[in-house]
């Protein structure tokens, strides 16, 4: 009887692996084995053959229950994932975007000579310098820590607005043609620039945030 | 182990099933067998959870912190090896505590209905 009765048990286990198939493959590999294992508790403390009938009957409800469930929800998570990855290269896209105009109207200020210009010229400065380094920042940061993206844009673009703008002062201070105040103008604008689409990108533009 | 960002409150209400694994491990740790049998147990048999709803809900249950698998196994020698643990964190602990309460408060409203008999 016991000969018998391990056999049933290894069959229906048999059965029970293949049919764990139906849930995505992740799951099966973190939870397939302790499933069979509670599978084989219950079997060993069924004593008559219709308790072990009713297992059996209760745990291919069960499967067939689930298994959709854990296949909707992996499909859920793929969504999310893909939708923050189209967000992310959509404002990374945006940033390159802003910094080659930047670069190309500096660029075209300067060989053009144009004196109207030295203002918007330190703006540019700024925002090209401010953007290329204060977005990598940001960027390394929110992909490799926990921090708020947020508050991670607010610190970084401050203290790379603040420190060159107070370097320079502080190096090219003494030098005659150095004009200090339009340097400082133009990282303070600089600094708003970035924050403010950051703050755009996170609170109105994005429809899901990652924390 | 994962840290909550959320209020215990956000968690509710909870699955039948979640709540139930809570209970099973307020007092001890257990692995899923031993899960499934409290269970059974203390609902008289009107609860019975499939391998695949104990585990679906374990899996939720572990992202959101609210419970966690012991590192080591409370007894090694006498228990088979292959065996998980898993116990409540505090988190875990207060979203319990929490939709308890919930519970509490629904069943109160009932018997101000006359669904159910006023307890003396």
């Amino acid at each position: 009887m016991s000969k018998s009765l391990s056999k049933d048990v290894r069959w229906f286990v048999s059965i029970y692996t293949v049919l764990l198939l139906a849930y995505p493959r992740e799951f099966r590999r973190e939870y397939g084995s302790q499933m069979v294992l509670l599978l084989l508790d219950c079997q060993r403390d069924a004593h008559t053959a219709p308790a072990r009938t009713r297992i059996w009957l209760r745990t291919l409800v069960d499967l067939v229950r689930t298994a959709p469930l854990e296949h909707l929800e992996k499909i859920k998570k793929e969504n999310n994932f893909m939708r923050n990855l189209r967000n992310d290269l959509v404002a990374i896209g945006g940033c390159i975007l802003i910094i080659l105009a930047a670069l190309l109207l500096l660029s075209y200020g300067r060989s053009h000579q144009v004196s109207s210009i030295l203002l918007f010229g330190h703006v540019l400065d700024a925002l090209a310098f401010t953007g290329i380094l204060g977005n990598l920042i940001v960027f390394l940061l929110i992909k490799l820590t926990s921090f708020r993206p947020l508050r991670v844009a607010f610190w970084t673009f401050l203290i790379v607005s603040l420190v060159p703008a107070l370097a320079i002062t502080l190096i090219a201070g003494s030098d005659p043609t150095f004009n200090a105040p339009k340097v400082v103008i133009g990282y303070v604008v600089s600094f708003f620039f970035w924050y403010g689409l950051h703050w755009l990108w996170s609170n109105k533009l994005r429809p899901t945030e990652t924390a | 182990m994962k840290v909550p960002t959320r209020r215990p409150e956000e968690f509710l209400p909870l699955t039948p099933a979640m709540f139930h694994i809570l209970l099973a491990l307020a007092d001890k740790e257990r692995h899923g067998y031993h899960i499934m049998r409290e269970v059974d147990e203390r609902t008289s048999g009107n609860v019975k959870m499939g391998p695949g709803t104990l585990y679906g809900s374990i899996k939720r249950m572990m992202a959101d912190g609210l419970i966690e698998e012991l590192e080591e196994r409370p007894d090694p020698e006498l228990d088979d090896e292959r065996r998980r643990y898993y116990r409540l964190t505090d988190f875990g602990f207060r979203v319990a505590t929490a939709e308890a309460q919930r519970l509490e408060q629904m069943v109160r409203s009932a018997r101000a209905k006359k669904l159910l008999p006023r307890t003396r």
